[in-house]
């Protein structure tokens, strides 16, 4: 409306500077070095060029398309249990007496608080097989590190990680659930039980269609927080046992700074930027498309 | 009658799994930083025990936990105090902006969600690196600026969008300028906003790691970084580690647990709205 009306853009310099610099102009520098073989230090604009060679590089790297997989499983395994195990507990806690419920909430939020290298910590020592908690429970049913091999064994170790970050993520998928719940009127649960509708009917007929909105940014939340996910594997395997729980993060962290292989690492970041935006930029859009049809205003 | 019980029963067994599984990891760890080392991988756990503090001893004493703290203290609450700051002027440039930039300013600063630390922190490194800023707490404070600010600024909008527009127009008649209107009328109102993103800030930087481990050094680690080291040794210590973890998980649980309130509102502007 108001051509030459500068306030606005002067109130937002300060944001868009830091992620100018900060965001994006790494962003730019990183794309750029990822052609060449750079190795810290100066870099030699004629001899370190490679162009695609750290891509090509990597389309032959076996860790990099089993980081791949493992990050896409993990991020699978992670979503499936949030959206189920807290849908679970939404519905648990929908259903108690409402003096009940504000007790309970902030002891089931505390794990959402706790950082993620300390939710490795916590779960690696339940996960010990030397008087680790979980092995104790799972000797009750006569189980052991032979049939359970945990953090130890390739086949397990990756579902270890999954759980950890469950309990972790699951508060969220909690709260934003039943914030939800909370605003379904009880008319329509009262008019299905009028019909003889049961619990399951009614869940799945009234609360489901109405929770979308909400699944729709756990997925998008969650989803692309699991893509990136570093801290609770670097704690609770540093990627081992055998690379089964090397994720694309983790992998690009270590040839960075183990090896100091700069220019691959950025290659291999890249990467893991364009598989979340393949995999979560269609929800995003969608997401973004329909917050803005609902009117924020401009 | 008989269904009532038995979906009572089935509630209450369900609500105590729920209970014992949010609380026990946390539980296990506190008391075993509290434990003397024989006893911290006794199965089944001892649940009375005459605590030591040993293990805080050893890491506040010979381990550097105590300057850890205070790093992490002055990278929480500097990025986040700035974050609030520059975030909410930001909210407010971008709710009173009358053109189409608004919606696209929103959508990219949205979509900085998707870009994973990864791909920023490795070239941030490099560059850091070359103007020799690193070691120091200005590229993590930095970085962690970059990530809540943005997430400031779109929570803070959401609260502004849902102020009462007459607000504004009676704020112009008295004659306030719009910097006037938002110090007078909108910032006071936006407490709810600013609390929340008040807190997440503070819990997301306080537990932030991967910035923190590279760019900070000896001097400048913060209590994350310690942990890592811990984590990362061949044989844990338990005690210690246990002891750590309890260091830098409590207090934010403490402040969370205090600030409920906006932890959830936080937490669930983004469901509800855009």
């Amino acid at each position: 409306m108001e051509r030459g009306d500068f306030l606005p853009f002067l109130l937002l310099l300060p944001v868009m500077l830091v992620v100018f610099f900060v965001m994006f102009l790494p962003l730019v520098y990183g794309i750029v070095i990822s052609l060449f073989d750079y190795h810290m230090g100066d870099l030699d604009f004629g001899r370190d060029f490679v162009g695609l060679g750290n891509y090509i590089r990597m389309m032959q790297d076996k860790v990099f398309w089993k980081s791949t997989v493992n990050t896409l499983y993990f991020t699978a395994g992670a979503i499936a249990g949030d959206l189920f195990f807290g849908t679970l507990v939404s519905v648990w806690i929908q259903s108690l007496n409402e003096r009940i419920r504000p007790i309970i909430r902030p002891i089931v939020t505390i794990p959402l608080l706790v950082s993620p290298i300390i939710i490795g910590l916590i779960w690696k020592y339940m996960f010990n097989i030397n008087g680790g908690m979980v092995y104790w429970i799972l000797s009750w049913f006569g189980l052991g590190a032979e049939q359970f091999p945990g953090l130890a064994g390739s086949a397990t170790a990756m579902l270890c990680a999954i759980i950890a970050h469950w309990w972790q993520v699951i508060p969220f998928v909690v709260i934003v659930l039943s914030s939800g719940l909370v605003s379904i009127p009880n008319d329509y649960y009262e008019a299905a039980e009028m019909d003889g509708a049961s619990f399951i009917q009614k869940f799945f007929k009234i609360s489901f269609p109405s929770l979308m909105p909400q699944y729709m940014v756990i997925l998008l939340f969650n989803g692309v927080d699991a893509i990136k996910v570093f801290d609770i594997i670097y704690a609770l395997t540093g990627g081992g046992p055998n690379n089964s729980t090397m994720s694309l993060s983790l992998y690009a962290y270590k040839n960075a700074f183990d090896h100091f292989d700069m220019g691959y690492a950025m290659a291999i970041s890249n990467a893991t930027m364009l598989i979340s935006f393949l995999v979560f930029g269609i929800v995003f859009v969608r997401y973004n498309a329909k917050a803005r049809k609902e009117g924020i205003k401009g | 009658m008989k269904k009532k019980t038995r979906t009572r029963i089935l509630q209450i067994i369900f609500g105590v799994v729920v209970f014992v599984i949010a609380i026990l990891p946390v539980y296990m760890i506190v008391s075993s930083s509290l434990k003397p080392t024989l006893l911290i991988r006794k199965m089944p756990p001892e649940f009375v025990f005459e605590p030591t503090w040993t293990h805080y001893l050893k890491i506040f004493k010979q381990g550097n936990f105590l300057s850890y703290f205070k790093n992490s203290l002055i990278v929480a609450v500097t990025s986040t105090a700035v974050s609030i700051l520059i975030g909410s002027l930001a909210a407010y440039g971008l709710a009173i902006m009358k053109s189409d930039w608004a919606n696209r300013i929103t959508g990219f600063l949205t979509f900085s969600k998707l870009l994973p630390a990864i791909t920023i922190m490795i070239p941030l490194y490099v560059m850091l690196d070359k103007v020799q800023l690193l070691g120091g707490f200005v590229g993590v404070i930095l970085s962690h600026i970059a990530i809540n600010a943005p997430f400031t600024t779109w929570l803070v909008l959401g609260f502004i969008q849902d102020l009462p527009q007459d607000l504004f127009e009676a704020a112009k008649l008295d004659g306030c300028t719009r910097m006037k209107i938002f110090w007078r009328v909108v910032f006071p109102l936006l407490s709810p906003a600013i609390g929340s993103a008040v807190l997440l800030s503070l819990q997301y930087s306080w537990n932030e790691l991967m910035f923190a481990m590279q760019f900070t050094s000896m001097k400048s680690y913060t209590l994350t970084v310690g942990v890592s080291r811990f984590v990362g040794a061949i044989s844990v210590d338990w005690g210690q580690s246990s002891a750590a973890a309890t260091v830098v998980m409590l207090p934010i649980i403490l402040v969370g647990f205090f600030l409920q309130k906006y932890l959830v509102s936080g937490l669930t502007a983004g469901a509800v709205k855009g």
